[in-house]
């Protein structure tokens, strides 16, 4: 085994950019998180700083390096660029349990990837295009609840029942939000009926059937909305480990692909 | 990305001649405008264009402006003004940005071919065959110009077309010629009818060879080639012009076929695209699919210019037939089938379905009919959320996600 190699896996998101560095053994070596803000280019680089860092190891040291995700074009010379849902479905294989419907919540477009036994995506469809911008949307109704977006889930779990926000469009999904307030509605039952107005929309995709994991940053920071799409389809729903880095996961396996091949 | 400016599109050599054409047909109808020298009749894109041809009329298509106005990008800025006059931006696109861009007093043709404004009209003629907005958007000119508006009503989600349904249809067409007389200034000769349809048949040869040459392997044109060359058979059918076009096009697409010179390098994939092209997108489209070794090499929309029936003897029948068996006249058990026959007869390998906010008749998503497919055909599919002109309504990012998932399922 080749115990100098390491590899990266890029995931350029609208709402964070993750790394994963990867030991030839499959060892995660390092790991980052940065919120985007600003350049893409510098969210990339201040990633990939950081996981370097963690894993005592300097840029000169990648044999190859994959990016997916929103800004992916972003990114300095990677050796190969791939979709998410090529990423995602190698990042559900990883972990077993193929075939399988993956359901990745990000910041921006919910999708549904039916996975193959083998880990290739079959078939991705998206939300309609009114119900994109999922973190955003929760991002709103942060703010005009007045807490930290990482507090929302705190609310929603306080909540009885969610109240209704049904609007397909997230832009009217945020305009309840306030009418909700207005309403009286309690900050826990909106929270909550932020989840579900995610989830509901999700469902709305073609296909999902069959064993569902999900995974994304929403999945990671707001478990409510896989609770709340748990609820609706009458079934469990694993979340795959770390959700938030699975797309880089799934690109660090194939730039180790690249180095070794 | 950085290094991948180059443009993969292939360059058609019968362009040029194409321009040309396009010119002429342009300046013809400017001159007529200005001077009188002839009577300019407005007609929609799939209507009785032939009959006007035959009463001497210079015709003139605002779909063909609409696209126009989508392809130049000028569309979104200026269907702000038609919503302003009342217009709402749910309904078509083609409708807004046209009569937007009549109440801004602004026209792609300038730019193009140097023409000050549209050519004004001496009549407004439209079947509803494609759609209801049709008549609507050719009644704002009636009230703006005061000149008539003459309708052809069409029955719609047809099944297997009647007897009927064609003699109703034929009716309206010989109801017209007694309006139009007066108007065009000229007597009606079956004769001269006849022979224009004989023209218009022989376009819709030339026209439908040259889509056909696409289910060579590889294809040496892509649906976005498509969508550029119909424009004669769109404005021009009728004329001998158009057929001498489509004969030199086809030749050159046949010599590219015995050379193995395809419209994409290294074509790996074939993809059908139903639905509107994203005008002000064609360029990007298609250079993301050339990109990625992937052909689009047939289409609904291309398809819907070929007009078989005009073989009719009887040309008011063949032009009631041919404007009523279209696809976007028939039923869902029609598409089906007609879908079925372009998956196998171009050996497609999936599927592009675009939904155009704007034009729901345009947009066969809507009904279950991608899922139905992938049953039949097991042929996978997307769908595009999108619009014909209104590029507010088009997410960059989230199509091109969506195409790169599909060739990544291929």
């Amino acid at each position: 085994m080749d115990t100098n190699l390491l590899v990266a896996g890029i995931d350029v998101g609208t709402e964070c950019v993750k790394v994963v560095l990867l030991r030839e053994d499959n060892a995660v070596a390092g790991v980052a998180i940065v919120p985007t803000s600003g350049y893409f280019q510098d969210c990339i680089r201040e990633a990939m700083r950081n996981a370097l860092t963690e894993a005592h190891a300097t840029a000169q040291s990648l044999r190859a390096t994959c990016v997916t995700g929103f800004g992916a074009a972003c990114a300095a010379s990677p050796t190969r660029t791939l979709t998410e849902a090529a990423c995602q479905a190698r990042a559900a294989f990883h972990y077993g349990g193929t075939p399988l419907t993956l359901l990745d919540i990000g910041g921006r477009e919910p999708k549904a990837v039916r996975v193959s036994e083998d880990g290739r995506p079959l078939q991705c469809k998206a939300v309609r295009k009114c119900a994109v911008g999922v973190g955003t949307f929760l991002m709103f109704a942060a703010r005009h609840l007045d807490v930290h977006p990482t507090r929302l889930m705190d609310l929603a779990v306080a909540a009885t029942e969610p109240a209704s926000i049904g609007g397909y469009c997230s832009v009217f999904g945020e305009v309840e939000v306030i009418e909700r307030l207005r309403d009286g509605a309690t900050a826990e039952s909106i929270a909550l009926g932020c989840m579900y107005a995610i989830a509901d929309r999700i469902l709305e995709i073609q296909g999902i059937e069959g064993t569902i994991r999900a995974t994304g940053g929403v999945c990671e920071y707001f478990p409510g909305v896989v609770r709340a799409l748990s609820e609706r389809l009458g079934k469990p729903i694993d979340v795959l480990p770390a959700p938030i880095t699975s797309a880089a996961l799934g690109a660090a396996l194939f730039a180790k692909d690249l180095a070794m091949a | 990305m950085a290094g991948e400016s180059k443009s993969r599109i292939k360059k058609i050599e019968s362009a040029g001649f194409m321009r040309e054409l396009m010119a002429a047909y342009f300046h013809e109808l400017d001159d007529a405008s200005q001077t009188g020298s002839a009577k300019v009749a407005w007609c929609t894109s799939v209507g009785p264009a032939e009959l006007l041809r035959a009463l001497g009329f210079l015709v003139y298509f605002p779909e063909n402006h609409g696209a126009l106005l989508g392809s130049s990008r000028l569309a979104s800025d200026l269907i702000p003004a038609a919503n302003a006059a009342g217009y709402s931006p749910d309904i078509c696109s083609y409708l807004t940005s046209d009569i937007g861009a009549w109440l801004r007093k602004t026209t792609p043709l300038t730019r193009a071919f140097g023409l000050k404004s549209v050519p004004k009209p001496d009549v407004l003629v439209c079947s509803t065959n494609q759609c209801r907005d049709v008549q609507d958007w050719f009644a704002f000119y009636q009230r703006e110009l005061g000149v008539p508006l003459l309708c052809v009503n069409s029955p719609r989600n047809i099944g297997d077309l009647t007897s009927d349904q064609i003699a109703y249809l034929a009716s309206q067409y010989r109801a017209l010629v007694p309006k139009l007389e007066p108007i065009a200034g000229t007597t009606f000769d079956i004769d001269r009818l006849r022979s224009v349809v004989a023209s218009s048949y022989r376009c819709t040869e030339g026209w439908k060879r040259v889509l056909r040459s696409a289910c060579s392997r590889p294809s040496p044109i892509t649906f976005f080639d498509g969508t550029i060359h119909m424009g004669p058979a769109v404005v021009l059918r009728g004329d001998p012009r158009a057929e001498q076009y489509y004969e030199k096009l086809g030749a050159e697409l046949e010599a590219r076929i015995a050379a193995a010179d395809g419209a994409v390098e290294g074509e790996k994939h074939r993809l059908y695209w139903d639905g509107m092209p994203v005008w002000g997108k064609l360029r990007d489209h298609a250079e993301l699919m050339a990109s990625r070794q992937t052909c689009v090499v047939a289409s609904t929309y291309c398809n819907s210019w070929i007009f078989e029936a005009l073989a009719e003897p009887d040309p008011f029948v063949g032009m009631a037939r041919a404007y009523a068996e279209l696809f976007i006249v028939r039923d869902e058990p029609f598409k089906e089938q007609y879908f079925t026959r372009m998956v196998k007869d171009y050996a497609i390998d999936g599927i592009v379905f675009h939904d155009a906010k704007t034009c729901p008749n345009n947009s066969n998503n809507r009904y279950g009919l991608p899922g139905r497919l992938a049953e039949k055909l097991g042929v996978p599919h997307i769908v595009v959320h999108g619009d014909l002109n209104d590029l507010r309504l088009y997410s960059e990012e989230q199509a091109a996600t969506q195409f790169e998932a599909l060739i990544e399922q291929l």
